[in-house]
This record gives C-alpha cells, structure tokens and sequence, in this order.
C-alpha cells in the first residue's frame, strides 16, 4: 500500500537527509524550554508499509519512559526508483509541571531500500556513545545482514509474527553464530510470558507447593491463536526447569520427568482474548492456576495444595507492544532463561 | 534441583525476593504507617512483589475491627500511594490486613496476637515468617521488645524467622542507644534487626557507591590528593509545622538529622570499597568511618567546629515565619537548636586533611538534601592570564532529593577572542533520563527486610559509634560552664553568618544551593 502525504505529516518536518543534524539543532535552538535527553539510539525497523503510523505512535509511548534518540525506519525494497526521505520530530513530556523533556526522533521511508542504504541511515544518524537497541519488525530480511548487526547491542523480535519460526530462528542463530557478532536477543514472545513466570514463581515459594512439584502430571496453557511461540517458549521454559525431557517419540508435547513418569503439555488456542490467558499445574494434590481475566491489570493466582487453597492477586505486566518494549528497555543484559529454552523451543513448534 | 529449591524462582532473581511472611505493625494507628507503610507495601503489591499469602496485623490501643482499620488505610493509600490507587488491587491486599487490639504493655495482648498469627499459619496450612515493625513512639519499644519475648514470639519455629525492624529514632543518645541495643538483643539476634535509616533506601543513596566505585572517572580521584573538601547539605524550608515543636524541641537537629541520615550519607561518601556487597561487608566499611571521625571533645574544640543557631522571625517563599522559640510546643527559652554546622575531619590515610563540612537546618529558603565534592584546582599555568570566575573548582554534586540526580561542574572557555572561562554544568537527572519513578524508600527498606537483606540498615555498632560522636557535642553545648554560643538568623536565611564564618577561615564558601 503506497504511503500517502497525509500519513507522512504525522511523522513531523520533512528534512533533505543530508541536513538532519543542522535541522535537529534548530530544531533545540527554536525553544529553550525544551530539554533533550537521551540514554539509548532506538531504531524501528520494518518493510510493511501500514505499520508505520503505528510505530510512530509507539514511540511516542515509549519515549514517555525511555529518552532515546528514535529512529523510524520504513524500507520498501521492492519500490523503484530507489528514493530515501527523512523527517524529524520532537517527543515531549512535561517534567516536574515546569519543564519539558524530549527525545528526537528521526523517521526515514527508503523507497528501494537495500541494506547499504539502511545501514548508512543508521550509523550516520546515531547519538555517539549510546548504546543501540533494534526492533527489528517480521521477517530477517536480506537486508538483517552482517555488516548491520555486527554493529547492534540489543536486537528486538517478535517471534509470534513470523510465518515460518524455524527458519527463522534458524537464520538467527547464524548471525548470533557470526564471530564479529555481540548483540543480545530480546523476543517479544518470550516478554509475553513474563508475568506468568513470575506468578508461577511466586507459586512455589511455599514449600508445601514444592513437595508435589515431582508429581506434577500436566500443564495446560492457553493463548491466543497467533501466540503459540509465546506458549511454546512458555511450556518448555517449566518442562527445562523441572528437568523434564522431551520424548519425540510420542505424538503431541509428552515429556519424560527425571523418575521416568511423564508430563503433558497442552497448549489450547483462542481466537480472542490476551496473548497468554491462563496456565494450568496439575498433580495428584496440587493444583495451581494462573488467570488472567480479558485485559485486565492483574492475574489471579489460585494454589490449592493438600485441601488448603489460597489466592493471590498479581500484577499482569504488560499488554502493549510500546510496553513489551519499554519493559525490555529497563533491563540490562539478555536474557539467559531464553537463550537456554530456545533449542528446546524450536524442537517444540 | 534439589527437592527445596524452587525451580521457578530464577525468573525472581532480578527482584528482591521477599520471603512469606506475616508483618505485624506496632503503632499502626501513627502517621507513619498511614502515610508511608501502607502505600509502601501497596506498592510492593503493585508491582507483584509481595510474597505469596502475606498477611500484615496493625497492633495499637484504639478499638476498632478490621473492617474501620483497612478502611482508614484506604483512605491514606488513596493519598499516598506512589502508583495510585486501583480498587481491584486494593480489595484484594486488604483482605491480607487485620487489626489487634491491646495495650503495648499488656502480655495478655501477645498472647492473642500470638493465637491469631498461629491461626493464619493454620489457614495456610505451613508456619510463616514473621516481621515485627515497631512504628510507635520510642517510649513504647523497650516494653513491646519484652513482650515480645514473654509471649515467645522473638524466635521463628519450623525453622522459619522473626526479624524485628526499628524505626528511628533509636536513642536519643550514647546510654539510652545502648539501653535500647540491649532490649532488642535480649530479645532478637542482630542479623534479625533492621534499623530503619529511610534516606539509605532513596535511590540517589544507593547510587553512591555505584558512582563511586563503577566509574573508572572517580574512582581513582576520591581522595585528598584531588578532592578538596566535601560538604553535605540537609536544608528544609519548614519550621515546626503540624505540632512537630513537641518532639523536635527535645532532639534538635544534630540528634534529629545528623546522628542518622547525615552520618549515613557522610559513610557512603568515605568509605573504603567493601570486599563483596553483602551487609556487613558494607556496613563494616561505613562504621570504619565513623569510627575515624576526629573527636570534638569540650567545649572549645566544639566551639570552633560546630555552630549551633535558632531562627527569628523573617520569611520563606513570601510568608512571614515565626522565631523558633515562637514556634507551637517549643519552649520559650529552648536552648535546642534548629540549625547546626560542623566542620569534621576523617583521620584515614584516604582523607587525611579534607574538611568535610555538614549543615542541616529549618527554615532555609529551599528544601534540598545534596551532597558537593569540590576538587582540587589544576596548577592552571596554561592559563595565567585568563580571566576565570571567582569559583573555579570542579565539583560534583549528589542531589538526594529533591529532583534526584548527579550534576558536575566543569569550566569551559567562553567562545570568542579572549581566554575566558566559565563554569557550566552536566546534569544527569533520574526523572528525565529515567521515565520510570524510583520506588518509595519504605518500598525498598520493606522488601529488603522480608528478604533478609540488612546492608541498607543501621548496625548496632554503627548506631553507638555515631551516638559516642555526638554525645561529645552535646555535652559541651549542655553541660559545660562556658557552651559555645547558640546562634541566630532570619527565617529564610541560609543559616547564621558564624556558619559562613567557619568556612570562610579555610578559604571555602558554602555552596550555592
């Protein structure tokens, strides 16, 4: 779909690429009341065309809580002729009622882009010395290459938009394989989960709870239809802690506990709702549920152990992208819990 | 993974892992708990950080059912609470809240309380932590620590603990510190007592050795080959509002501010780096400290480093104050003092010579807590002839609060023909770098003393060495035939023109706040 001039106003003032620094500077100079502040170089990067409107929208979220110099990247590889177009913006919060804080943003749509071009709009446009973080959005087109990522600290996916997750985890795995390689892996899908790991967790730190966790029978999870990564990474995150093994002989998921009995994991789709809608644990005394009812804020955790129940409201996290982001923007380092799953995960889909 | 160990929990590892527990507040019907304890544990709620079946009992005198306590509460956290107020969340954490009635010195009161956490480890059906929080007036504490003890509830069972937390403040000087130190020993261990400090659970605080220590810029630089003095600044711009006269008219500044907080922040400046980051790793650096501050002993040796001043009538943001000895619950003829300055120094190989410089005072024209390291100047030989401003140094400054953040002072050369110089200043800002507001303190202290993590709390020897200290003050302004003199300045002033003075002999200035 071509992008219309109406849906590229929204993106601020147009600027000939070749002058986006001098613009940025007139841009601070025009307002003295506007301070700018910056801890990360954030790029968007996508080749859908009807994404971009949205991720505009996104970042304004996401700068409200992470100062970034932010950079929208539409490439259109397929468009010729080849044309690249820039725009800059300011993203403005007010601060203690009597200052505002802005991060820049600097939106680019690459009409042919290829992965030179991308590549030279991103390193020509970054604030020295800060980290970069990349959403990189669907496929890992020809374009993620390795003069690109050689270059990233942090590189975001949503492994739930992509149509074929074994390849390309696979194509993954060889650019993280890549020796002039060092970003870490941040997945949407496994963000996701995050409340509910965190509700489990707080599950068992009650010790009785954790006597029947050897007994445990099965596990069901149920998600939205478009989620199965989220799940699947999910399940075998708790089949890998309890030290269970995947037995690829049977039909379905059944996995071999360490005293040889088995666990089966049931994944339930839906075709509405919330990423990732409830997490069942069932043994013969035991029985923990972790629900979260349509959109709501928080998850109820309900534990019933040796005929003693108890309920627990937990906070359910996030349920935006812009939020899934800015959760992954306020920690540091990878994630090792994901890195470990994601073999498992991938004989799993 | 062992049988024990809870194979989930690495996803918990980020976070301070509170243990289950009940908590039972002394003085729960005070301020303090209305105001700060409630929110606190709301928010710790808030952010799914509570531990699983958690329960918390308010213990005070006034009768009342649980139903008019969690309402009252309500009512506070709605005020208070840092994330707002969410009606679900709330029903749902309140159900964990219940009221016990009894005088503090009644053992039939324990009793029942001791039934009543026995019947919330029944409905669990596993014997829980506890976490005795005493929020009532000081006076209160030696009795509710003895019976505590009476009633058996000092010792954890099935292999669980009982922690007890002490708000401030703890003593108001060396003997009944010690007095105090002794109940809660004679009734708890001390790796089961956490003192309360609030200013060691800002953000700002803990990030001082951080900086410190992470930064290869400073932390080869923080000595007395480059720093020249150190000041720390507690300056409010309140005076005895509230009926705060009563209490504050028996303390004074030095024991309100600077035996607690202002030490505290004094020990994570000075210290030496700690061998690991457990608690008494650090806290065993922080005492070194003080234990090293050169005493102040008789009145001429106070006199010269230590001013002491009340306010008189003047004004603060337009609106006329009152003198301090017209303040509400003051004594007409209060010789307590609103304001103190002291110059001290730190007999360590790493600051042999450098003054550090502490003042704290009501009634200041803004409320401010920092605190500056102004380095040594360069030999500036380079620049003989330029024009440079009349204060030239490097300094860096700490904000505690508020506005929390880290500001350096640099010169730079003012564009144009001539070699001129101007200070200008970098300023890190956690609001505007960081979106995300910092947790209260209470949430952090909170969640640190359900985990087991007491470097962020007072140690029993840190508390007696800082009373030893300050006792010596005391003393030669109380007891001796010639105290040095209480001095005076307008309300809205920075403080008395003797504590200028008693930089001004060392060739420093306060600095401009």
């Amino acid at each position: 779909m071509p992008l219309s001039e109406d849906t590229l106003a929204c993106l601020g003032t147009e600027v000939p690429l070749a002058k986006i620094d001098r613009a940025l500077k007139e841009l601070w100079d025009s307002d003295v009341a506007k301070t700018r502040a910056s801890l990360i170089n954030l790029a968007i990067y996508s080749e859908a065309t009807e994404s971009l409107i949205e991720n505009n929208h996104l970042l304004a979220k996401i700068t409200a809580e992470n100062a970034c110099r932010a950079l929208l990247i539409t490439c259109l590889p397929e468009v010729k002729p080849q044309r690249a177009r820039a725009w800059i913006n300011a993203l403005c919060r007010p601060y203690q009622g009597k200052q505002i804080v802005c991060s820049e943003q600097i939106s680019f749509v690459l009409e042919g882009g290829d992965a030179a071009q991308v590549q030279n709009v991103v390193f020509a446009h970054l604030d020295s010395d800060l980290p970069l973080i990349v959403w990189w959005q669907g496929e890992l087109t020809k374009n993620f290459e390795e003069r690109f990522y050689s270059r990233i600290g942090t590189l975001i996916i949503d492994s739930s938009t992509w149509d074929d997750p074994r390849r390309e985890f696979a194509s993954l795995g060889a650019a993280k394989a890549a020796e002039t390689s060092h970003f870490d892996v941040r997945d949407l899908s496994w963000t996701r989960s995050h409340f509910l790991r965190t509700a489990l967790a707080n599950a068992f730190q009650d010790i009785k709870a954790r006597e029947h966790l050897p007994k445990l029978q099965s596990i069901e999870i149920t998600h939205l239809n478009t989620e199965r990564c989220a799940a699947v990474l999910l399940a075998g995150w708790i089949t890998q802690r309890l030290g269970a093994v995947l037995d690829e002989a049977q039909s379905g998921l059944v996995f071999q506990k360490t005293d040889g009995t088995s666990l089966r994991v049931t994944l339930i789709e839906t075709l509405s709702g919330c990423a990732l809608q409830s997490l069942r644990l069932i043994a013969p005394c035991l029985e923990v549920s972790v629900t979260r009812d349509g959109l709501s804020s928080f998850v109820r955790v309900n534990a019933t152990c040796e005929g003693h129940s108890h309920e627990e409201l937990l906070p359910a996290d996030v349920v935006s992208d812009a939020e899934l982001i800015s959760e992954q923007l306020s920690r540091s380092g990878g994630s090792t819990h994901y890195s470990k799953v994601l073999p498992l995960m991938v004989k799993m889909l | 993974m062992s049988d024990l160990e809870n194979p989930f929990e690495e996803t918990l590892l980020q976070r301070h892992r509170a243990e289950p527990c009940t908590v039972v507040i002394f003085g729960a019907t005070g301020d303090l708990t209305n105001r700060k304890l409630i929110p606190a544990f709301y928010n710790v709620a808030a952010c799914g950080d509570l531990p699983p079946q958690f329960k918390l009992v308010g213990f005070a005198r006034r009768e009342k059912t649980d139903e008019v306590f969690r309402k009252e509460l309500e009512e506070g956290n709605r005020k208070n609470s840092r994330q707002g107020h969410n009606d679900e969340l709330w029903n749902s954490f309140s159900q964990s809240i219940h009221y016990h009635r009894s005088e503090f010195e009644d053992p039939a009161g324990y009793v029942q309380l001791k039934l009543l956490l026995d019947q919330f480890d029944r409905e669990r059906g596993t014997t829980a932590n506890r976490l005795f929080y005493l929020a009532s007036a000081p006076e209160a504490f030696k009795p509710i620590l003895e019976m505590l003890k009476a009633a058996g509830l000092n010792h954890g069972v099935d292999g669980k603990w009982a922690r007890v937390v002490c708000e401030k403040p703890f003593g108001k000087d060396l003997a009944t510190a010690r007095a105090l130190n002794a109940a809660v020993a004679d009734t708890f261990e001390e790796k089961d007592t956490y003192r309360i400090d609030h200013y060691l659970g800002k953000e700002t605080a803990q990030n001082i050795m951080v900086l410190r220590f992470a930064n290869a810029l400073f932390e080869p630089n923080w000595n007395s080959k480059y720093i020249d003095n150190v000041q720390i600044t507690c300056a409010e711009n309140l005076g005895m509002e509230g009926g705060r006269g009563g209490y504050y008219d028996t303390a004074g500044a030095l024991r309100d501010m600077v035996q607690n907080h202002l030490f505290q922040l004094l020990s994570l400046v000075a210290m030496e780096p700690p061998t690991d980051l457990s608690a008494d790793s650090v806290r065993d650096e922080k005492v070194k400290v003080i234990r090293a501050l050169r005493p102040l002993i008789g009145p001429e040796a106070v006199g010269a480093n230590v001013i002491r001043a009340q306010y008189t009538a003047g004004s603060v943001d337009g609106v006329s104050r009152v003198g301090y000895r017209q303040e509400d619950r003051v004594n007409p003829e209060s010789q307590t003092e609103a304001y103190v300055a002291l110059r001290l120094f730190i007999d360590t190989w790493r600051w042999q010579g450098v003054p550090f410089y502490i003042r704290v005072g009501k009634q200041l024209p803004k409320k401010a807590t920092e605190i500056s390291i102004h380095f040594k100047k360069p030999p500036q030989v380079p620049f003989a002839t330029a024009r440079l401003p009349g204060s030239s140094e490097n300094t860096l400054v700490i904000r505690i609060q508020p506005d929390e953040g880290i500001a350096l002072r640099i010169l730079a050369k003012q564009p144009g023909q001539a070699l001129s110089m101007q200070q200008v200043k970098m300023d890190f800002r956690y609001s505007s770098s960081f979106g995300k507001a910092s947790p209260e303190a209470y949430e952090r202290l909170l969640l640190d003393a359900m985990a087991g993590d007491a470097t962020l709390f007072a140690r029993r020897d840190e508390v007696e060495s800082a009373w030893k200290f300050i006792d010596e003050i005391e003393h030669a302004w109380h007891r001796s035939a010639t105290p040095p003199p209480m001095c005076e300045y307008p309300a809205g002033s920075w403080g008395p023109k003797e504590a200028d003075d008693l930089l001004r002999q060392d060739g420093h200035a306060w600095r401009l706040l």
